[in-house]
């Protein structure tokens, strides 16, 4: 009764053949080995999981593998390695980002949007651009810092 | 490779990989033919178990209890004192008690079996809050000394407090509570068991690898070196991961002498919420004696809420009560503390280990003294401020120069806060708050000497270092701290100094992460160390262990609690300005500004990173972390009701690092990993108080607690 | 251990012939049913009986604006995409761009959070105020119905077993003044401890409409007509007079149980500011 799921992971043609309740996260995680995306809540409250899907930042942990059908997916592993990613990752290991990491590949998926849609943000718009990414290592402030960086940094990648 | 320099501002050495999500965390990994495990706990708060049936298993799961602890083993959990059971048998002592674990391949199945398990109990009364511990509500958890007080201690300094209240102008008293806080590491509790080469093997997110060892050993009674613990990168920890550990490490040692298959166990949000070690809560009760303006005797009754078992809650006591009177020197001091048992989750250590209640107890019956006196309450502290060489309320010393005038002068300056305390009337909306506080570096007293006798291991192959040291990185920058230490002190590039995830049969025993002694000790014993081998360092490969050493001249008592506590404190000043939204009582911290003293910062992007983080989760303490206890059971469940901050909660904080070398830590620095967190709540409340004319005497206060209190305003 | 029926119809027409034959669950964004189903890391969510991602109907997306005015928000649209939209009321709006968080809000439909009836979803709250109307089809035809008339209680709706919601129609609106907050349990990503939406259209100094809602207020959203006819056709001059009998009014529809004292008054607080603000002669838009 069901067909295949099928979709872009990181820019390979991908088509699912199991439950499609099954969580988005347990099939990245467990049936992919892309280990990258964490789970920190199991309820969408974290960020931990976040991914892309079709440009958006979505959390991973509440979308069934059912709803990705004809989508295109980005988790860290397909960002990390883009000039982009590259940007950001660099920019959070210069500008302190990074504590015990459990949220931080999440952030960075998180920030990859952010500058997406919004080359230049304000830190009003960067404390708002991961409001949905919870860190209890950080307080923050060094991780918005690191943004900023890799707006500047990167200024050419972000406004296309 | 040019060497690397103290001062050098260099990129956390895990940072990338991290960032990459790369980085293993124990849920990450996988193991041929895994097994998976889950808790069966108890759901009653106190009671004998009358039977357990189970469920048909099928082949291949298992359902592993007290029955399968062999027979030469001992079903207890060493922590510091052995009472901790490993799985809960005949009866039960609070709500998530382990009582079993389930095991087997299918996660499903096993929740499946798990949940057609059925215990019953024969329910007794429940002691739940400090109150009902004091009343041994449902009858003494000690029998034996008629009473739930599970430990105690007092210290004194000066006169009689009896003399001291007769000779006052006035006497002040008044009872601060404080609630339970919950890490909310991000990554949760987990371990993995595997039987390797005739030894039991954990990968584990912990903090102390040792402590794991020794703890669970004795339940199948086999020597130290048949476990190996691995500790895998950590996401965060605070004190979570310090004895808990155990719990997990303890039920799979069990399983894993029975299935001899590796055995994953990773915790969800909501088991961790609520079936996790917590902050203690406190009741403290303060009476001060007021003299001429001043306070000239202080009387601390400091009860702490242990829950059913000890784990680490005399020394967090003890430290509760070592900080009771603050950054203050008062003549005449009388503390005693009391940790009270009680049928809810036990409580251990969390980020500041006891004085952050106490902390916040003192600095907010200051306040609230200098208020009822019509004075300015940092004028007021000011009065009050402890020096080096006062006696401490230990009938020590303070052995440092206490640099917090210069620490408030920056941080008034920065923050406008003699304008501001001036124009914003009480009541008019907007308030400004301060407060100072400290933490006593490492162990209390000789506690290095006597107990933990810390070593540190350098292993030189080529040009190349390894550090070999049972201390862990949890997020708090230690292992990028400690490679800088040894690469400067030895002239060499970091990245020639290698510093693996402690494997308990690879390092020494350095002591437990934890107490804020990583750098100041063992960042000692690798800054000597690394001394020797720069002075033999062409007599090619070999290595340099070398041991903890306390300075000579400092006694300490650990039977009477008296002599000088902490060699060294770390100092911190916090000032926090809010504005109130009249029509909802919401606030909106609008500044931070900080200022810590840590001997010297051995890396300031590290340092600041610590500052942001614990001074943000010492606010979410204060204004929302609510985690309330029912009858036994934790209320608040998951991170959408127990929320902690977001980016957008607070503002970008001031910082300012103070330097005072401090004789015997590396480089001079001292310990900050709790210090950090010990103030900015107390601040905070300051600033709502001022901002709405209203009195607080506990946190958090959401705005449903503010409009409580404003309904009380007179 | 059955694995249930799962199905991913690709239109409208299978959607509601799934939605007939087997009344299977609809599964929208899944922000809901994914979090109370959940098993855990590993574990298939529970599902009890047949369930249908609708995600793949994309007829069911979009916002359009009708030839009379009104607009026509499909179920399936996301909170973040309501955000964004400039044919969307302002009230809609605010709640939509303020459910939990960004990515939240990339999951989540209108038609779940309505389908969900949870008293602290956000966006059934100024549905209501606005008088939207949902249209619920099935294979047999059509219904329609105001949000305040599907929405029976805390998770209980009129929806039948076939039916499915496609749409949401916000009815076309002049009001001159509007207000929104929204408290929760901090700034960002929280679930609402309590929303409140007021509008009002005053023309020549008469208030000739006004409207309120109150989101987590009870088992459903608050709205007292009755309590809004006292200040409607009254000069602006007489809103001081009776504003306290309105208050009063409004404080008797609120559930006791669900409104704590602090909820209360601080909605209470909020409808008086927004009166004197239209009393004191603030200018056409958004009271802040």
């Amino acid at each position: 009764m069901y067909s295949n799921v099928c979709f872009k992971l990181n820019g390979e043609e991908k088509c699912y053949e199991g439950d499609p309740l099954r969580r988005l996260l347990d099939v990245l995680r467990e049936d992919y080995g892309l280990t990258g995306s964490k789970e920190g809540c199991g309820e969408g409250e974290c960020g931990a999981c976040s991914i892309v899907k079709d440009g958006e930042l979505v959390t991973s942990c509440i979308i069934p593998i059912g709803a990705v059908n004809g989508c295109e997916l980005l988790t860290i592993e397909g960002i990390r390695d883009t000039e982009k990613g590259k940007c950001i990752i660099d920019a959070y290991a210069e500008g302190g980002a990074v504590q015990c990491g459990f949220c931080i590949p999440g952030m960075v998926v998180a920030t990859y949007c952010l500058l997406n849609k919004n080359p230049n943000p304000t830190e009003d718009e960067i404390r708002l651009g991961i409001s949905g990414n919870i860190c209890r290592c950080t307080g923050y402030d060094l991780i918005v810092e690191s943004i900023r960086l890799a707006a500047q940094k990167g200024a050419a990648l972000w406004n296309r | 490779m040019a060497a690397t320099n103290i001062g050098d501002r260099i990129r956390r050495v895990d940072a990338v990989q991290k960032a990459r999500g790369e980085s293993k965390y124990v849920c990450d990994l996988t193991f041929p033919d895994m097994q998976y495990a889950y808790m069966v706990r108890s759901t009653v708060p106190r009671g004998k178990i009358l039977n357990i049936s189970l469920p048909d298993f099928p082949e291949g799961y298992y359902f592993i209890s007290a029955k399968d602890i062999p027979a030469k083993g001992r079903n207890e959990l060493w922590m510091i004192a052995k009472d901790w059971r490993c799985f809960a048998d005949e009866y039960v002592l609070y709500v998530g008690e382990t009582i079993g674990v389930v095991v087997g391949p299918d996660r499903g199945v096993l929740k499946e079996l798990r949940s057609r398990i059925q215990i019953d109990y024969e329910e007794q009364t429940p002691a739940v809050t400090i109150d009902d511990g004091i009343n041994s509500v449902g009858g003494p958890m000690f029998p034996e000394k008629n009473s739930n007080v599970m430990c105690e201690l007092f210290c004194e300094k000066g006169r009689p407090m009896e003399e001291v209240f007769a000779e006052a102008d006035e006497v002040f008293e008044e009872t601060i509570t404080t609630p339970y806080q919950e890490h909310v590491h991000l990554e949760t509790n987990s371990a993995i068991a595997t039987y390797e080469d005739g030894k039991f093997v954990f990968y584990a997110s912990a903090q102390c690898p040792f402590y794991i060892r020794k703890s669970i050993a004795g339940l199948l009674d086999i020597p130290y070196d048949d476990i190996i613990v691995r500790q895998q990168t950590t996401g965060g920890a605070f004190g979570g991961k310090e004895h808990f550990p155990d719990v997990i490490c303890g039920a799979l040692l069990v399983a894993e002498n029975v299935i001899r298959k590796p055995i994953k166990m990773v915790f969800d949000r909501e088991e961790d919420t609520q079936f996790s070690v917590k902050r203690h809560p406190s009741k403290c009760v303060y009476k001060s004696a007021i003299k001429d303006g001043r306070v000239i005797g202080v009387q601390g009754h400091i009860y702490y809420n242990c829950g059913a078992y000890l784990a680490s809650s005399y020394v967090v006591l003890q430290r509760g009560v070592f900080h009771a009177n603050g950054v203050y020197t008062f003549p005449n001091t009388y503390l005693k503390g009391e940790g009270i048992g009680t049928n809810t989750f036990p409580t251990c250590a969390f980020r500041g280990f006891g004085a952050p209640q106490t902390l916040f107890a003192i600095e907010t019956h200051m306040d609230h003294i200098a208020r009822h006196l019509g004075v300015d309450p940092l004028e007021f502290k000011l009065k009050h401020l402890c020096k080096q060489g006062d006696e401490t309320t230990t009938n020590g010393h303070i052995i440092e120069e206490v640099k917090l005038p210069e620490m408030i002068d920056v941080l008034t300056r920065e923050s406008d806060y003699w304008r501001k305390a001036k124009e914003y009337k009480p009541g008019c909306g907007r308030g400004i708050g301060i407060s100072m506080y400290n933490h006593g570096g490492a162990f209390t007293g000789n506690g290095e000497q006597a107990i933990i006798k810390a070593h540190s291991l350098l292993v030189k192959k080529g040009d190349k270092v390894t550090i070999l040291v049972g201390s862990t990185e949890m997020g708090q920058g230690f292992k990028t701290a400690l490679r800088k230490i040894c690469a400067a002190t030895l002239g060499i590039s970091i990245d020639n100094v290698d510093y693996p995830d402690p494997d308990t049969s690879k390092v020494v025993d350095s002591g437990p992460t934890a107490a804020s002694r990583s750098t100041m000790i063992v960042g000692r014993l690798v800054e000597r160390a690394a001394k020797q081998m720069k002075e033999r360092w062409n007599e090619g490969d070999f290595s340099v262990e070398v041991e903890y050493e306390h300075p000579e001249g400092y006694p300490w008592d650990q039977s009477t609690f008296r002599g000088d506590a902490y060699l060294g404190y770390g100092w911190g000043a916090a000032i926090i300005e809010v504005e109130a939204d009249r029509l909802t009582n919401e606030i909106k911290t609008v500044g931070i500004w900080t200022s810590h003293e840590i001997g010297k910062a051995i890396d300031e992007l590290i340092v600041h990173g610590q500052i942001n983080g614990g001074v943000i989760q010492s606010l979410g303490y204060g204004s929302m972390e609510k985690l309330e206890n029912r009858k036994g059971f934790f209320k608040q469940k998951s991170m959408s009701d127990y929320v902690i901050p977001t980016a957008m909660d607070f503002p970008k904080q001031f910082y300012h690092i103070q330097e005072n070398p401090y004789p015997w830590g590396p480089y001079g620095a001292k310990g900050m990993g709790e210090l950090v967190f010990n103030g900015a709540s107390a601040a905070f409340v300051d600033a709502v108080e001022r901002a709405l004319g209203t009195r607080f005497t506990s946190i958090p206060i959401p705005p449903e607690d503010i409009e409580e209190a404003l309904k009380n305003v007179q | 251990m059955e694995q249930v029926k799962c199905f991913m119809p690709q239109t409208l027409r299978e959607a509601l012939k799934i939605r007939k034959e087997y009344h299977a669950t609809i599964l929208a964004g899944g922000s809901d049913l994914m979090v109370s189903k959940s098993m855990g890391a590993g574990i298939t969510p529970a599902f009890t009986g047949p369930v249908m991602i609708l995600t793949g109907v994309k007829e069911l997306r979009g916002i359009r604006k009708n030839p009379d005015g009104s607009v026509s928000i499909g179920a399936l649209t996301t909170s973040a995409e309501i955000s964004r939209s400039a044919l969307v009321h302002p009230l809609l709006i605010d709640a939509a761009s303020r459910m939990g968080a960004i990515a939240l809000r990339n999951s989540a439909t209108i038609g779940g959070n309505i389908g969900n009836a949870s008293p602290k979803g956000d966006m059934p709250q100024p549905l209501i105020l606005l008088d939207a109307e949902l249209v619920l089809k099935s294979e047999d035809g059509e219904r329609r119905m105001k949000v305040d008339d599907f929405i029976l209680g805390s998770k209980k709706t009129a929806l039948r077993d076939d039916e499915i919601i496609t749409e949401v129609i916000l009815p076309p609106q002049a009001f001159t003044h509007i207000f929104y907050r929204k408290i929760g349990m901090r700034r960002a990503n929280a679930i609402s401890k309590l929303t409140l939406s007021a509008a009002a259209t005053v023309k020549d100094g008469v208030v000739v409409d006004f409207r309120a809602s109150s989101g987590a207020a009870g088992p459903k959203v608050a709205r007292s007509r009755a309590a809004e006819e006292l200040l409607i056709g009254r000069k602006l001059s007489e809103l001081p007079a009776v504003k306290e009998e309105f208050l009063d009014a409004w404080n008797g529809v609120i559930s006791p149980h669900a409104m704590p004292e602090y909820r209360r008054n601080s909605t209470r607080r909020m409808l008086a500011y927004f009166i004197d603000a239209l009393a004191a002669g603030h200018p056409a838009g958004r009271v802040e």
